[in-house]
């Protein structure tokens, strides 16, 4: 009923011996203490708030066992920094108010990184399709539609329209 | 929420394996492939398989391969290849079309033809869009090496195909002649965008140099028992010009011939409805794919 | 003295303070809590929507591995009080019936708990529930509320006499006489007006469920007592509920709202049996005792609102103007237990805020709630207005159409201008200039430009429309009316305190969810204190260090909470000016002499005079000898800010719309609203409010509805078959503002979070009918079903024909 895993978090190898029937949800937020990827509903893994990437794909990790992650790679939204220096992604989240309360950001960062690496310039309506697994009910949608589109304009050197938040106020 | 326990969990590295683990394992045992309906179902312990065998680690199972007269698609091929490949342009771009609006990115990212096809759920994708391309599934088991199923005969009912317990589906093969003049396409309605369909629709259409239709097919998901294919369509059209009316007469026919099922989500009569609106303008981009191929 | 807004912290786009921990994955979400030794627990739950319980068998539960206790609904009913104490009761006039926290002999609806088992897995615990067996006698299930008000109907309660859990009229006052004179009076302007529209509305259960579920953790010590930390948008209540049910002191009693939680709209807002059993297990087996709600759970039980229908008439002159309203409602509850609001207080607050922002002098109406065998309604934002706001939007539709007018010329000449205004059901509207918003959005949305579109796209077989609606929410809600409402003052209070370093902490007895209060909070103190919004921490939900408050509810955040920082913000400058003065012998100065900016407190009449705030604020704290005569040492102040009438703030909304004809199914091209939330504190923070506001608005309207079948069986407890709007669903909602400052707020603030879905229901509708207007079509229920508007088009046509 128990099986011996290696799993590369965030860079790291985390050998543990686990239940079969454990989600990788629960192996990620309960063995491995990395409670930003989060749980929003039951069985049927529609809110996206788990969404991690394994081998540098988004999936919801309450829909997998832990004992399919054996061998692979996961990220999770504590491994998008790198050396406590934010994401661009996570940047532009922040100077578009795309998140309030913060419950399901994780999930769309680990999706948005993943599209933006497929889709390297797209359209207000692919960043709209490609957020149909992801459940957020504070924001409307609409700044995180802008954050992403900044984020990926940014990286082509445009300026984002429209202004962002001003993140260092001087005083 | 969580899955009921599992004593032993499997992931074969070959079709081989897959079904040697299959034949030790014994009645307890399922196949686990994308998951994405699967993993559902365990963690609302619809289903408590004892033995879980995994075959995302089968490589073999996964990929396309262009044949003289056909294409085959490896079952364990996720819907996120399908949507991006170039192999299905042309009269295959239906199945493209369906994958892509499979669920979400997510699941786009796990969820496998194959998985879906075995599961066979009312409110999928595959089903249709296979049927209509006329797809034959091929089966494997230990015992009795393997056999060719055509889709028409393998989707069997809700939840329900004729896949055996002791088979593994190893492949699916599409008849893809390398003529230009066919194309298809593939919608659906599912309240919300990308939504699971109240009703989908594929159809494929074949047209001579003169623009004239010289074959369709059209199939219809998302209804019960099990998507179904109206042949009266390819009858109405043959010999016709691919004008609006003349799919609007067509997928009027399949709206009538086809019988629909209502539930909280549509009435029989609005499905109907679907299958009419949705029908025509499939018919029409499947037309307009197999006319620009012809053109080329 | 200086004012807020001086140093420029107000009105700035800030980037948020909670954002770095929330974005790098280090949120203090509840389920974060790790704690050794923790139990799990998990619930059984009623498989039946109305039945006797016989045997409760937990045998086979208990003897699975890793079990630790179980305990049924009746073992639990002997160790802590029934439900029906006065900190959970308003005061209405209403049957308020006792009930446990696990279900005793009866089960009412669909899901309500009835046992529970703990175990040191969470995956165990669920073995565990699913092993318990129960033995139901099946009952009739009460499932339709019109249905339930009729005399003969199967009762939920076999011991009332009737369904009816409460019912009032809203207008005429509270005597006989009085109510009797009102009516006749609204029927005599019925009899005379030229044109009456009837028409019954209807909107489904719905609500605002957040994306993280409820949840619990409680600790118990012997030496301190219960702690809990739980999902709560009100931890102060909970605590003084919790200490009367488990008959604790209130000092052994300490409610943690975790620093972050994944929204609640309300829905964290009532006091919910679950954490009764989670806290009393917690005290009987001296274990830290965890729950965490399953989305199946939290569909089934919690995040229903929104269930009325309404006999609305409207009488009106021929050039629009609204002489009188007549409106019947019923409200569907549920089962009608479930402290503060009992289910009705939602509908009953949907009929007071019927007339919305228009100059309706004279009405007549009344409300019915009726018990069903469902689980009894939770608030969601939009507290029970969202179907009064659908019913009369759409009624003046219904009814500028029938009179050939504009509708948004109607609804304009309708818009209250005279202020101060009470309307005819009570709501106090302070100011406003609701005309000057309502023609913001007008322009924004091009209404000739438009129209001319629309005509021409109607050639083409393009059906498009517009459709406008408005919302005059509250803006916090005063002691007033909360206190009679829900037993629970409306003051808003903070605990302000400034440490000898000049760092200012603000301690909130209140407890959000994503509302940003760290940031905008900070923002209004550092304004005042002319000090860096980085020097201001705010702390929230904690029931042991923060005074006590109502929670965040009503938009009470910009509205209350932050009217008591500018009062203690005040205050603690009145006092540190006091000490300028007399440190440096200016004995003719005054406290509003000096002001406070850049970090330093300054003598405006000579600027030499000056000292660094943090400086000041360590001789104040830490050189506590030669005081100001009667003066105290250290800056910690509690201001209790209360406004004398409710503040109101306001909303304009606009949809356009394109309809396929041919199928009922609509896109929404675009979406507008012109909001009037007085002085903005951070604009990106308030168009964030908005834009959520209006999309759950469109979710409710489009896709989301509870189902139960004729035996009450729930059939929508997930996500695939309870949908929300995902981003593909809905347009970028534009937000523009015709503000006009709040002269009962100290800084001019309006709040935005409450009532933003409202109106959204009816401008979408208005904006499909409008499209439809060809064929006839008036849309009268919700959801927005594309199969529902195309029968209505057929019918259109069918008419059309005859």
């Amino acid at each position: 009923m128990k099986k011996e895993i290696t799993v590369t978090v965030n860079g790291e190898a985390i050998t543990h011996t686990v239940p079969l029937r454990l989600l990788l949800v629960d192996f990620i937020r309960d063995e491995c203490g990395l409670t930003g990827t989060h749980v929003g509903c039951t069985y049927e893994g529609r809110c996206g708030a788990c969404t991690v990437q394994v081998d540098g794909r988004a999936l919801k990790s309450c829909m997998k066992l832990a004992v399919q992650a054996d061998g692979k790679e996961v990220t999770t939204v504590e491994g998008l920094a790198r050396e406590d220096r934010l994401h661009n992604l996570q940047k532009a989240f922040s100077r578009y108010h795309a998140l309030q309360c913060g419950y399901c950001t994780g999930g769309i960062l680990m999706n948005a990184v993943d599209f933006l690496n497929e889709n390297i310039n797209p359209s207000e309506d692919e960043v709209r399709r490609a957020l149909v697994g992801n459940l957020c009910r504070c924001t409307g949608y609409s700044h995180i539609v802008e954050a992403i589109l900044a984020a990926s304009a940014m990286r082509h050197g445009l300026k984002p329209v429209p202004p962002p938040a001003e993140t260092e106020p001087a005083p | 929420m969580y899955p009921a326990p599992i004593e032993a969990y499997f992931a074969p590295r070959s079709i081989d394996e897959a079904l040697q683990c299959l034949a030790e394992a014994g009645d307890d045992a399922t196949f686990i492939a994308g998951g994405m309906s699967l993993m559902q179902a365990m963690k609302a312990r619809l289903v408590e398989p004892r033995v879980l065998i995994d075959l995302n680690e089968v490589e073999e199972l996964r990929g396309l391969a262009r044949g003289p007269r056909s294409l085959t698609v490896r079952p364990m091929t996720r819907y996120r290849e399908l949507a991006a490949t170039s192999a299905l342009h042309g009269a295959l771009q239906a199945l493209g079309d369906a994958a892509a609006t499979v669920g979400d990115r997510q699941v786009r990212n796990a969820g496998t033809i194959g998985g879906s096809l075995c599961w066979n759920y009312v409110a999928s994708c595959m089903p249709s869009a296979c049927l209509c391309l006329d797809a034959t599934l091929v089966l494997a088991s230990l015992a009795g090496g393997t056999r060719s199923v055509p889709i028409k005969t393998f989707l069997v009912g809700p939840l329900e195909t004729a896949r055996r317990d002791d088979e593994l589906l190893i492949e699916i093969v599409f008849p893809a002649s390398i003529r230009r003049g066919v194309g298809s396409a593939y919608r659906k309605y599912g309240g919300a965008v990308d939504g699971l369909p109240i009703v989908g629709i594929a159809a494929q259409v074949e047209v001579d140099e003169a623009g004239l239709c010289t074959h369709a097919r059209f199939s219809v998901g998302g209804i019960l028992p099990t998507a179904r294919a109206f042949d009266g369509v390819g009858e109405i059209l043959r010999g016709r010009p691919g004008t609006p009316a003349a799919f609007a007469e067509a997928a009027a026919a399949a709206a009538d011939a086809i019988e629909t099922q209502g539930d909280h989500l549509a009435s029989a009569g609005y499905r109907r409805v679907l299958i009419r609106t949705l029908g025509r303008d499939v018919l029409a981009e499947a037309h307009a794919r197999a006319s620009n191929g012809a053109g080329r | 003295m200086s004012t807020a807004g001086e140093t420029g912290w107000i009105g700035r786009s800030l980037a948020r303070r909670e954002d770095a921990r929330l974005l790098a994955g280090r949120g203090e979400y509840l389920a974060d809590l790790r704690v050794p030794d923790c139990l799990h627990l998990c619930f059984v739950r009623s498989a039946h929507a109305h039945a006797r319980i016989g045997a409760v068998r937990l045998e086979a539960a208990l003897a699975m591995p890793g079990v630790a206790g179980a305990i049924t609904g009746a073992e639990l009913s002997r160790e802590v009080q029934g439900q029906r104490i006065p900190v959970l009761i308003p005061a209405f006039p209403a049957r308020y019936r006792q009930y446990w926290p696990l279900a005793v002999d009866e089960v009412y609806w669909h899901g309500e708990p009835l046992a529970a088992v703990l175990a040191e897995d969470k995956y165990v615990a669920e073995d565990a529930a699913a092993a318990v067996e129960v033995d139901y006698e099946p009952l009739p299930a009460v499932t339709d509320a019109e249905a339930a008000l009729c005399a003969g109907s199967p009762r939920v309660y076999d011991d009332w006499d009737d369904n009816e859990i409460f019912a009032t009229g809203y207008t005429g006052g509270f005597e006989a006489e009085g109510i009797a004179r009102n009516d006749a009076e609204v029927d005599a302007l019925f009899a005379g007006a030229d044109v009456v529209l009837s028409q019954r509305f209807r909107t489904q259960r719905c609500g605002v469920c957040p994306i993280e579920t409820r949840g619990a953790l409680a600790l118990w010590s012997d030496a301190d007592g219960l702690t809990l930390h739980l999902t709560t948008q009100r931890p102060h209540i909970e605590r003084l509920a919790l200490a009367d049910l488990l008959e604790l002191s209130t000092s052994e009693v300490r409610v943690i709202a975790p620093r972050d939680q994944g929204g609640g709209f309300g829905v964290k807002a009532p006091f919910y049996r679950e954490h009764v059993v989670v806290c009393h297990l917690a005290r009987k087996l001296r274990r830290p005792v965890r729950w965490i709600e399953t989305r199946e759970e939290h569909l089934m039980t919690v995040s229903q609102e929104r269930d009325q229908i309404h006999d609305l008439e409207i009488a009106a002159d021929s050039e629009g103007r609204i002489l009188a309203l007549r409106n019947r409602g019923i409200g569907d509850v549920g089962d009608g237990r479930q402290g503060v609001y009992w289910g009705f207080v939602m509908p009953s607050l949907g009929s007071v805020m019927l007339p919305n922002a228009y100059a309706i002098r004279h009405a007549d109406i009344k409300l019915r709630c009726a018990v069903t065998n469902k689980t009894c309604l939770s608030p969601s934002r939009s507290f029970g207005a969202l179907p009064t706001r659908f019913a009369l939007e759409r009624g003046l539709d219904m009814l500028a159409r029938r009179l050939g007018l504009e509708t948004a010329e109607l609804k304009r000449r309708n818009l209250i201008t005279d202020f101060p205004y009470t309307t005819v059901t009570g709501v106090h509207h302070d100011s406003g200039d609701y005309v000057k918003a309502w023609d913001t959005l007008l322009e924004r949305v091009d209404l000739p430009g438009f129209r001319a579109l629309q005509a021409e796209a109607r050639t083409q077989g393009h059906y498009l429309g517009i459709g406008f609606a408005c919302g005059a929410e509250f803006s916090g809600i005063p002691s007033d009316v909360l206190v009679p409402l829900e037993n629970q003052p409306g003051y808003g209070v903070v605990t302000m305190r400034i440490d000898p370093r000049g760092k200012v902490a603000i301690h909130e007895g209140d407890a959000p969810q994503g509302q940003s209060h760290e940031t905008t909070m900070a923002q209004v103190a550092a304004d005042a204190f002319g000090i860096h919004p980085d020097d201001v921490s705010v702390r929230h939900g904690d029931t042991g260090t923060t005074p006590l408050s109502s929670g965040t509810i009503g938009a009470r955040g910009a509205s209350y909470t932050v009217a008591a920082i500018a009062e203690a913000a005040a205050a603690l400058k009145a006092k540190m000016a006091r000490y300028m003065i007399h440190d440096h012998g200016l004995e003719d100065a005054d406290p509003a002499d000096f002001a406070f900016q850049g970090g330093a407190v300054v003598y405006e009449k000579d600027g030499n005079v000056r000292r660094d705030f943090g400086a000041l604020a360590d001789r104040i704290v830490m050189g506590s000898i030669n005081l100001p005569p009667g003066e105290s040492p250290g800056l910690e102040h509690t201001a209790y800010f209360e406004a004398p009438k409710p503040m109101i703030c306001f909303t304009a909304q606009a949809a356009k719309v394109e309809v396929d004809v041919e199928t009922g199914q609509f896109v929404i091209l675009d979406y507008a609203t012109c909001e009037d939330v007085g002085t903005v504190i951070n604009p990106i923070v308030v168009e964030g409010q908005v834009q959520g506001g209006v999309v759950q608005g469109m979710s409710n309207a489009m896709f989301e509805e509870f189902l139960y079948d004729e035996n009450g069986q729930q059939m929508t407890a997930d996500f695939e078959t309870y949908r929300l709007a995902s981003a593909a669903d809905v347009p970028t909602v534009t937000v523009s503002h015709a503000p006009t400052p709040c002269p009962d707020h100290p800084m001019g603030v309006r709040a935005v979070g409450e009532g933003r879905p409202g109106p959204v229901p009816g401008a979408l509708a208005n904006a499909i009918c409008d499209a439809l207007a060809p064929f006839g079509v008036e849309i009268t229920a919700l959801p927005l079903k594309p199969e529902t508007i195309l029968a209505l088009i057929e019918a259109g046509r069918a008419g059309e024909g005859a």
